[in-house]
C-alpha cells in the first residue's frame, strides 16, 4: 500500500499542478484583481490599490462596454434561434431515412474542424467581397445592385451569418445523437395511429429532445459569451462599435488596443468576472427552467 | 432500422419512389447547403492558383494565364507561412504528446485508486473545463513575465496545461471500463503497479488516446485567443495569428493569390485529417458532448 501511495502521488501530481497553476490560481487572482485599481497586467501586487466596486462601475458606465454587451445579446438571441433551428432541421432530415447520411453529416460538420481564422478570411475576402464576392456576383447576375456587406450597417449581420454557418454542424451532431436515442417503435405506433410527420415531430421528437435542447442552449450561451475570434476577424485593426463583444473589450482594455489610451487591468478583470458570472447564471437558470422529467425510454 | 427498410425498398420501385419523394425537400435543403460549402472551398482553391487581377475581374476559373502555383511558393516563403506552419506543428505535436503523458497516469490513478482528494480533483477537472479562458488569461500573463518564461516554450506549456482537464476526464471514463483482472494477473506475475500501467493498461486505452489526441491536435492547431496574446514575436506566431497578420498586410502587398494560397495551407492539415478520420471525430463529438 505504501508503494501505491508513492505511485498515486507521482501519477496525479502533474495533473493537480496544472489545475492549480492554470485554473485555480488565475481564477482567484482575476477575481481579486477586479476589486483593485491596477493599470498594467504585470504590475506588482504592491502597486495595487483597493478600489471597491469602482471597476464594475467604470465598465458598466462605459458606452462601449454596454454596446458590446448588447451585441453579445443579439448574437445570443438571433444567432441562437438561427443556429439551433437550422441544426435541428438538419438533424431531423438526416435521421429521416435519407441516403448518404454519413456523407451529409460529415460535410455539414466540416467547418468545425477548419481553422476559424481561415473560415473567416474566406467569408470576408470571398463571399462578402464587394468587387468579386460570391453574393454580389449573384446579385449582379440577377440585375441587382451589389451590396456593401462589410459596411457599418451590414457588418454585424454578415459576421453573424458567417459564424452561424460554421456552428450549425456541431449542434446538429448533438441533436442527431439525441434523436437517435428515441426508440423507433414510438414513431411506428404514431404512424399506425395516423399521425403525420409534422405531428410526430411536435408530439414525439420535440418533447423527448428537451434534455438535448437544454444542453445545446447551455453550449450556445457559453459559445456566445466567449465570442472573440469572429469579432476580431471582422474588424481586425481597429475595434468597431458594430462588431465589438465583451471579450474584445476586455482584450482592448487589459492588453491595449488602438482605441484605448490607458490600460486598465482592473477593469479588464471586472469584465472577466462579469462574464464568468453570466456563464454560472446560465448553467443555473437552464437547469432550473428547463426541467428534465427523467423520461425513461 | 430505417436505412435497412430503405435498402429493401430499393428493389420495390413503387414504395421506394413514394418514400424518396416524401424525403425530397430534405434532400434539396441538405444538398443546397453542401453545394454552397463546395463552391466556397473550390473557389478558394481556384483563387489560390490565380493572379490578383483575375480574382478581381471575377475570372477565377478561366485560368487565362495558366495556373499560378508560385502563389504557394510566395505565401510559404515571403509571407512567412513556413514559419507559422512550423510553429503550429511544433505546438500541436509537442503538447499533444506531453498532455497524454501527464493525463493518462492521472486518469488511471483517479479511476483505479480511492484516496483523499480523489473526488475533489475529479470535480476540479470538470469545473476547469467550464472556466472561460478570459478568466485566467491575465494572471497567467503576469506569471509568465514574472518567471521569465517566453518564446515558443511558453505557448507549448500553456497548450499542455489547457488541455489537461479535458484529456484526463476523457481518459478517466475509459480506464473505468477496464476489468481489474488485468492488474491482478500482472501482480501475481510479479509486475510492479507502475510497470503494469505503462506496459499493460496504457496500450488497452489506445483507441481513446487516439481520439483525444485528434481533438487536442485540432484545438491547438486552430487556437487563436491565447496565441494572439502570448505570441508577441513573429518567431513564435502560429498559423491562426499569422494568417490574421497576412490579411492585415494585404492592404500594402495586394497579392490576393498568395493570400488565398496561405488560407489553403492553413486549413489543409485539419481538412485532410478530417477526410480520413471524420467518422472517429464525429463519434467523439457526440460521445463527449452529451455528458455536458
Amino acid at each position: 500500500m505504501k508503494k501505491n501511495r508513492a505511485l498515486i502521488l507521482c501519477f496525479v501530481l502533474p495533473c493537480v499542478f496544472s489545475l492549480l497553476i492554470m485554473f485555480l490560481y488565475p481564477t482567484i487572482r482575476t477575481f481579486v484583481m477586479s476589486f483593485f485599481k491596477i493599470e498594467g497586467i504585470t504590475d506588482d501586487v504592491s502597486t495595487w490599490s483597493f478600489y471597491g466596486v469602482e471597476n464594475y462601475a467604470k465598465i458598466f458606465g462605459s458606452s462601449t462596454y454596454r454596446k458590446s454587451m448588447l451585441n453579445m445579446g443579439s448574437i445570443w438571441l438571433f444567432g441562437g434561434v438561427l443556429t439551433l433551428s437550422v441544426s435541428l432541421l438538419f438533424a431531423v432530415i438526416l435521421t429521416s431515412g435519407i441516403r448518404f447520411k454519413k456523407f451529409f453529416r460529415a460535410a455539414i460538420y466540416l467547418p468545425n474542424v477548419i481553422s476559424a481564422v481561415a473560415m473567416a478570411t474566406m467569408w470576408i475576402q470571398y463571399i462578402y467581397n464587394q468587387d468579386y464576392g460570391m453574393l454580389n456576383t449573384i446579385l449582379k447576375k440577377l440585375g441587382l445592385e451589389g451590396v456593401r456587406w462589410l459596411g457599418a450597417d451590414m457588418k454585424f449581420w454578415a459576421m453573424l451569418v458567417a459564424f452561424v454557418f460554421g456552428a450549425v454542424g456541431y449542434y446538429m451532431l448533438i441533436f442527431i445523437s439525441g434523436i437517435e436515442r428515441i426508440p423507433q417503435d414510438l414513431y411506428e405506433a404514431a404512424t399506425i395511429d395516423g399521425a403525420n410527420k409534422i405531428q410526430q415531430f411536435s408530439q414525439i421528437t420535440l418533447p423527448l429532445l428537451r434534455g438535448i435542447i437544454k444542453t445545446n442552449i447551455t453550449f450556445w450561451s457559453v459559445h456566445t459569451i466567449t465570442f472573440f475570434l469572429w469579432s476580431k476577424m471582422f474588424s481586425p485593426v481597429d475595434t468597431e462599435a458594430t462588431t465589438i463583444v465583451p471579450v474584445v473589450y476586455l482584450y482592448d482594455t487589459a492588453f491595449g488596443g488602438k482605441a484605448t489610451i490607458t490600460r486598465d487591468a482592473g477593469a479588464g478583470a471586472a469584465v472577466g468576472v462579469t462574464l464568468a458570472v453570466i456563464v454560472l447564471a446560465v448553467y443555473f437558470i437552464v437547469n432550473k427552467v428547463v426541467k428534465d422529467d427523467d423520461l425513461e425510454f | 432500422m430505417i436505412s435497412k427498410k430503405n435498402k429493401k425498398a430499393k428493389y420495390k420501385a413503387k414504395i421506394n419512389w413514394k418514400k424518396e419523394l416524401s424525403l425530397l425537400p430534405g434532400y434539396v435543403i441538405v444538398l443546397a447547403w453542401i453545394f454552397f460549402t463546395a463552391v466556397f472551398l473550390i473557389w478558394i482553391l481556384g483563387a489560390s492558383l490565380s493572379t490578383s487581377r483575375e480574382i478581381f475581374s471575377g475570372e477565377v476559373f478561366k485560368f487565362a494565364t495558366g495556373f499560378h502555383p508560385e502563389n504557394y511558393v510566395n505565401a510559404w516563403e515571403s509571407q512567412n507561412v513556413a514559419k507559422f506552419f512550423g510553429n503550429s506543428l511544433l505546438y500541436s505535436v509537442v503538447s499533444c504528446v506531453a498532455v497524454v503523458i501527464i493525463s493518462a497516469p492521472a486518469a488511471y490513478a483517479l479511476s483505479r485508486y480511492s484516496f483523499l482528494g480523489n473526488k475533489v480533483i475529479k470535480s476540479g477537472l470538470i469545473i476547469a473545463m467550464s472556466i472561460p479562458s478570459i478568466m485566467i488569461i491575465m494572471p497567467i500573463f503576469a506569471l509568465a513575465t514574472e518567471w521569465q518564461i517566453k518564446g515558443r516554450i511558453l505557448l507549448i506549456l500553456l497548450y499542455i496545461f489547457l488541455n489537461v482537464p479535458f484529456t484526463t476526464t476523457y481518459l478517466l471514463n475509459f480506464f473505468a471500463t477496464l476489468s481489474k483482472t488485468y492488474e491482478e494477473a500482472a501482480a501475481i506475475d510479479g509486475c510492479s503497479p507502475g510497470k503494469t500501467f505503462w506496459v499493460i493498461m496504457l496500450p488497452l486505452v489506445q483507441p481513446a488516446i487516439i481520439t483525444v489526441t485528434i481533438f487536442n491536435f485540432l484545438s491547438v492547431w486552430n487556437e487563436f485567443f491565447i496565441a494572439l496574446i502570448f505570441a508577441n514575436t513573429s518567431d513564435m506566431t502560429p498559423v491562426g495569428v499569422g494568417l490574421l497578420q497576412i490579411v492585415n498586410s494585404m492592404k500594402y502587398t495586394g497579392n490576393y493569390g498568395a493570400l488565398f494560397a496561405a488560407v489553403v495551407i492553413v486549413f489543409l492539415p485539419t481538412f485532410l485529417l478530417y477526410i480520413f478520420l471524420s467518422e472517429k471525430i464525429i463519434a467523439g463529438v457526440t460521445g463527449g458532448g452529451i455528458k455536458g
